[in-house]
């Protein structure tokens, strides 16, 4: 700062900043408008945040509202009948609350789709970005990367990597845990967001705008971090919304054949997998985690696409 | 012409290829210290007969020589003459490697399994092209009305529903329900009543249920992709030229607009052809499918590793190749594509 | 009172649009007889294309056609089911577009485009169709036609693209032929040739014409008469000497004004028309163009002046020419 001169080469940046702010803040402030104004698209992601709020509460509510431990056996309440007091979405085989396990299921689901969704943001947003800011090689070889992660069938590779993923050396990662699955998850879906950011990168790096401040001498990293990156998060708002989904679907089904979260922890991938021997005479232990499942899911597409229209009409149809 | 084009396509998907033998074959590298389940626990090993044992399988070789072996490099450099002494033939002889279980070749394996597999995925593909084409062509035409609304809510359940739920769902009422109240009821599983395979009705009857969710997860999203296509092609000029020309709306719809409007969707549908061996990989676990997305359950549950990583690299060739074909299909399709 | 071959009787054109129903035609009269070309002028949403694709039956919904006839050889269009007028349509009335490039079908050879209304309209079948879309080719001056039916539009020229589309429209021998902006998608040198084409086609094959335009430049080759239309109505129509030698609404007088002319003084300023089309939704009050207007007077902006005859064969919808004033004179004063 003491150089004058940086100051001379500070205050243009500045106002462009000031004005790409003003530009950026109208734009999330009109997005914002249209998700509120639709009205399906917008209860879908209030149901969404009461999940959340019940799953992060569940410790609370067993405790107050259903008195039931989500993993402790009592065995005289087997294959209770829903709609009792005590057991109002009624127990399963080992007499553990239905209703408290699928709110634990709601933490494992919930915790591993957003943190999943987060990691396949971090590293498909900057392999994107990496690769639609420098272009040439690099450009080349993380593309071709992503054509190799994406040309994999996503089930084989999960169901390879949750195998294996135990041995890896030192990592160890076990799909038993929550956090791991998640990197395990992330890992293997990253490859489409990486292509859409750098799509939306290539674009915007056309714009005048970054031409002006790259004139002005903001270095690579200034004109990342400060100017593409607050441009290409529309994109990854969006591409994520419409992922998460996906993704829960894709934990659950892990769990269903048994290859994530394994049992005693709940999780609505295996209730419903450990349901399938009581189907004779259980009905509800096979309907109540998959709807549990469904309506997460279709609340999410539901709100993914509302987002998706919010924010950028031009992605109308990606999916 | 379309030769050299296909021939640049594979020129360009080779390097993907090998690529992703290499992510695969270095997931298996780096889990080799343990890669033969149990080897360290088993007490009557002393720790010079594990090294040997590896030593025998090539596994105390560095990365690059390993793979390398595997790729069946050596085996190539043997018939020239350039490599001495006898070695096994690897990956470029089509040569996936042995089970770990039980020694045998794990392409045989595969290929025991592959014509199930691919007897189910296509028949849900061709059920869902069938019913998905119509539906988004009537909602097109009819934007707005309630069969549109119908539709559109209808696609949207069936890209939201877990494919292993309806699974059970179906099974629920068509095997179990309709069984318990004595109906006529479907095969909750299985590919064939008896080991050496049932009549053809029999078979029939047990592909109804897994060609039903797979198919309506297919038409979920192809529907929606119709419909949106074919409202962005009914929106062009040329629909309007057809229509100056006096044609019937039936021509109009189906001869001018559906034709440019499939175009895209045969891309869409060839990008989804992993999904021709993959997508089917959890509705053949719930309905004890014989194909290969259950046998990569089985393996991995057995600890079967090198056929799990054959059966990814075989799926993923299958995928690269199928998108290989959608491009070139794509290049037949649409005139303006000049394989370039 | 003879009859026309095609008689357009104050039809109008209407679009729900959120701020209310837009009437994009509004009472628009007008009459074709055989073998002569109409030239219809006017800006982008002064209703010159609707009005055409109303006499076609092609308003596409929302748009209806609110009232008024539409007589083809006396029988009203605008009564036919889309069956009968599927029967009318490229067999005695063809229309070309804009743009050949998009209406063209792309995956489609043009041969087979062009052979369809034959196939259609008279049964031929796929080979005879392809025969005579051959030689229709050739009467367009497409070069190569033998190889050319054989082409997908893409591989055409923007010239020879709108030589297959007048190949398409002429192939039934249609008594009506429109024209939509036909040369405005392509190249200068390319524009007088297509010209050039539908002058030869009009005369050879005495095919009555329909040019839509916004260029006066165009219409003064090409036309006997011409229809000036403004936000929905016309404003004046006339033997295109007539109009072009005593423009008699302020619109015409502009539009003729801002076109440079070999025959005036070099040191006159061409003069661009001021201000913007109307909104449709909010059409100023009176006459349409009072805004606009250098000669407005008080009664422009309160009442909507009739179409009355200046001259016997021109008429015109202005009050200020209606009282006797002549623009041309008027204008060097105005400015």
């Amino acid at each position: 700062m003491l150089d004058p001169t940086a100051g001379a080469i500070e205050a243009p940046v500045a106002q462009s900043i000031g004005r790409a702010g003003r530009r950026a803040r109208g734009y999330w402030a009109e997005s914002w408008e249209r998700l509120y104004s639709d009205r399906i698209g917008f209860a879908c992601g209030l149901l969404i945040l009461l999940f959340g709020v019940l799953a992060l509460a569940a410790p609370l509510l067993s405790a107050v509202v259903t008195h039931h431990d989500p993993v402790r056996q009592n065995l005289a309440n087997t294959f209770a009948l829903p709609g009792q007091f005590t057991f109002p979405l009624g127990s399963d085989e080992l007499g553990r609350d239905t209703l408290t396990r699928l709110i634990y299921g709601a933490r494992v689901s919930l915790l591993v789709a957003y943190l999943t969704v987060i990691l396949a943001l971090i590293i498909g947003g900057s392999v994107g970005m990496l690769a639609g800011y420098f272009g040439g090689w690099l450009d080349t070889v993380l593309m071709r990367v992503v054509d190799m992660v994406l040309s994999i069938p996503s089930i084989y590779l999960l169901i390879l990597l949750t195998a294996l993923a135990p041995r890896i050396g030192p990592v160890s990662l076990n799909p038993g845990n929550p956090y791991s699955l998640a990197v395990i998850i992330a890992l293997v879906s990253w490859g489409s967001l990486a292509r859409l950011v750098r799509a939306d990168v290539l674009s915007v790096k056309e714009r005048d705008f970054m031409l002006a401040t790259r004139s002005l001498g903001a270095s690579n990293w200034r004109l990342m971090s400060r100017h593409l990156l607050p441009n290409v998060l529309a994109v990854m708002v969006v591409a994520a919304s419409l992922q998460v989904g996906a993704i829960i679907v894709t934990e659950a089904a892990l769990d269903f054949i048994g290859l994530g979260i394994t049992p005693p922890t709940a999780s609505w991938g295996n209730m419903l997998s450990n349901s399938q021997v009581y189907f004779y005479h259980s009905l509800w232990l096979v309907i109540l985690p998959g709807l549990a499942i469904f309506v997460t899911v279709l609340a999410m597409n539901v709100f993914g696409n509302t987002v998706r229209d919010a924010f950028d009409p031009r992605l109308r149809e990606m999916r | 012409m379309l030769w050299k084009y296909a021939l640049r396509r594979i020129i360009v998907a080779l390097p993907v290829l090998l690529g992703v033998t290499v992510i695969t074959y270095g997931l298996i590298y780096l889990t080799a210290g343990d890669l033969v389940p149990g080897l360290q626990l088993n007490p009557n090993l002393r720790p010079e007969d594990i090294a040997r044992i590896k030593a025998n399988l090539g596994l105390d070789q560095p990365f690059l020589v390993q793979y390398l072996n595997w790729l069946g490099v050596p085996w190539l450099l043997h018939q020239v003459g350039l490599w001495p002494g006898a070695v096994r033939t690897g990956l470029l002889q089509g040569d996936f490697g042995r089970s770990l279980l039980d020694g045998s070749p794990v392409m045989s394996h595969i290929l025991e399994r592959l014509p199930y597999t691919l007897e189910l995925t296509s028949l849900a593909i061709l059920v869902g092209v069938i019913v998905a084409i119509p539906m988004g062509v009537v909602g097109a035409l009819r934007r707005g009305s309630p069969a549109d609304h119908f539709l559109t809510s209808l696609s949207v359940v069936g890209v939201s529903i877990p494919n292993f739920w309806l699974a059970l769902l179906l099974v629920l009422i068509f095997s179990v329900g309709a069984f318990q109240l004595g109906l006529p009821h479907l095969p909750s599983g299985g590919a064939a009543s008896s080991v050496n395979g049932g009549d053809v009705l029999d078979r029939l009857a047990h592909l109804v249920l897994p060609t039903t969710v797979l198919a309506f997860g297919y038409l979920a999203v192809w529907s929606r992709y119709t419909r949106s296509s074919m409202l962005e092609s009914l929106s062009q000029d040329y629909v309007r030229t057809a229509r100056a020309k006096g044609m019937s709306e039936r021509r109009v719809v189906y001869v001018h607009t559906l034709r440019n409007a499939v175009i895209p969707l045969v891309t869409l549908i060839g990008l989804e052809l992993p999904t021709l061996v993959a997508g089917g990989a959890v509705v053949e676990i719930v309905f004890s499918w014989p194909g290969l997305g259950r046998l990569a359950l089985e393996r991995a549950v057995g600890h079967d590793y090198t056929t799990v990583m054959g059966l990814t690299l075989f799926t993923a060739v299958l995928v690269i190749a199928g998108n290989l074909l959608a491009d070139v299909l794509y290049a037949v399709l649409d005139p303006r594509i000049r394989y370039t | 009172m003879s009859e026309h071959l095609l008689q357009v009787e104050n039809l109008r054109t209407e679009f729900p649009t959120r701020d209310g129903v837009v009437g994009a035609v509004d009472g628009v009269s007008f009459y074709l007889d055989p073998g002569e070309t109409l030239g219809i002028v006017g800006e982008s949403g002064s209703g010159k294309s609707i009005t055409v694709l109303s006499i076609m039956g092609l308003v596409q919904r929302p748009g209806r056609i609110a009232g008024g006839r539409v007589l083809y050889k006396g029988n009203d269009l605008v009564q036919f089911s889309q069956e009968q007028l599927q029967e009318v349509r490229g067999k005695d009335l063809a229309m070309i577009f804009q743009d050949p490039m998009t209406s063209l079908n792309p995956v489609y050879r043009s041969g087979w485009q062009v052979g369809e209304p034959l196939r259609l309209h008279r049964g031929l079948d796929r080979p005879r169709s392809l025969r005579e879309a051959v030689s229709m080719f050739r009467k367009v001056g497409m070069p190569e036609p033998e190889q050319r039916v054989q082409s997908y539009p893409h591989e055409l020229s923007g010239g020879m693209r709108q030589r297959a589309m007048i190949a398409m429209g002429l192939t039934t021998g249609p008594s009506v032929l429109i024209a939509d902006e036909p040369t405005t998608a392509l190249d200068v040198t390319i524009q007088a040739q297509i010209l050039e084409l539908l002058k030869k086609v009009n005369a050879e094959y005495n095919t009555a014409t329909i040019l839509i335009t916004h260029n006066l430049g165009v219409v003064a080759g090409m036309c006997e008469r011409v229809m000036v239309m403004y936000a929905g109505r016309v404003v004046e129509e006339g033997p295109t000497e007539d109009v072009f030698a005593n423009p008699s609404h302020p619109y015409t007088w502009s539009l003729l004004r801002s076109l440079p002319r070999l025959d005036r003084d070099a040191k006159e300023p061409l003069r661009a028309l001021p201000g913007l089309p109307p909104d449709l939704t909010d059409l100023p009050s009176g006459c349409h163009f009072h805004p606009r207007c250098p000669f407005r007077i008080d009664r422009c902006v309160d009442e909507y002046p009739p179409l009355a005859a200046v001259l016997p064969a021109q008429r015109a919808a202005c009050w200020v020419t209606q009282a006797g004033v002549d623009l041309n004179r008027a204008g060097a004063i105005v400015g």
